[in-house]
């Protein structure tokens, strides 16, 4: 499948492992995927994210995972849906630090060993199961359009197309697979 | 509650979409508030034993879950 990406497709890939190596995670997840998609300059991601009005720095995503992580991995979209059904995660989430200290209700990460000689930072670094549906659902949106090569905007597709915090994350944004493929659709035409 | 709101809580009763979202999130939570305890009662030096009781699940599978914490 790897030979089906493009150089920007690939970048965002060894970027993600960059970026999960930096944070010392055990694995490479789809936040480190977005990162990695952030990063890049004149990709139809960037482009497609300009023309959506997407500016959120690295450190707006970081607040906003963190917000989530601290609620035990539940997105603002969660607690809208759990407001619903009366269940206040905000309310639980503050009882629950209240006796157990900040942070509590962060789920446990797995980090990387480290090796003595170094042997930990030349390792293979895996792909969380979360990870790994991305880049299976980039494939699928490559095919989907009747193209060829899987490229960096596919990726943001796969992203988008959810379920999990970094799409609910980038929906607070107006950053869905509606509204990408819409940005998207002229270039689409186009290859 | 003002009309529009009670209306538009009760469309989203009939979602599916938002019923399962919540689900699943509380699903997340839950696993989340339950290593919370777990670790608090180890902390406090419960057995294995007694959390598997009060959770009423076997001993076996409470370790496996939360053996390495």
């Amino acid at each position: 499948m790897f030979e089906r990406f493009t150089d920007s497709a690939r970048g965002v890939v060894y970027g993600a492992i960059e970026h999960s190596r930096q944070a010392g995670d055990a694995c490479v997840e789809e936040e480190h995927m977005l990162a990695a998609l952030l990063d890049a300059e004149g990709t139809r991601t960037s482009v497609a994210l300009a023309a959506l009005g997407f500016v959120a720095g690295r450190d707006e995503i970081e607040r906003g995972l963190a917000r989530a992580r601290r609620r035990g991995g539940v997105s603002q979209a969660d607690e809208a849906a759990l407001a619903d059904l009366g269940i206040d995660v905000g309310e639980i989430v503050a009882r629950v630090e209240q006796t157990h200290g900040e942070g509590a209700l962060v789920p446990a990460r797995r980090t990387r060993r480290l090796w003595p000689f170094g042997g930990g930072r030349t390792g293979h670094v895996p792909f969380t199961p979360g990870a790994k549906r991305v880049l299976e659902q980039s494939l699928r949106e490559t095919i989907e359009r009747g193209q060829r090569h899987i490229g960096d905007e596919h990726i943001l597709l796969a992203l988008t197309a959810g379920p999990g915090l970094v799409a609910d994350l980038l929906a607070e944004y107006g950053v869905t697979h509606t509204t990408v493929l819409k940005a998207l659709a002229p270039r689409a035409q186009a290859s | 509650m003002t009309e529009a709101t009670d209306l538009a809580s009760r469309a989203g009763d009939r979602d599916p979409r938002v019923g399962l979202r919540a689900v699943a999130a509380l699903r997340r939570l839950l696993e989340q508030l339950e290593a919370v305890q777990v670790r608090s009662a180890r902390v406090q030096g419960w057995s294995w034993q007694e959390i598997a009781a009060e959770l009423g699940v076997s001993r076996q599978a409470v370790h496996k879950k939360h053996g390495r914490n």
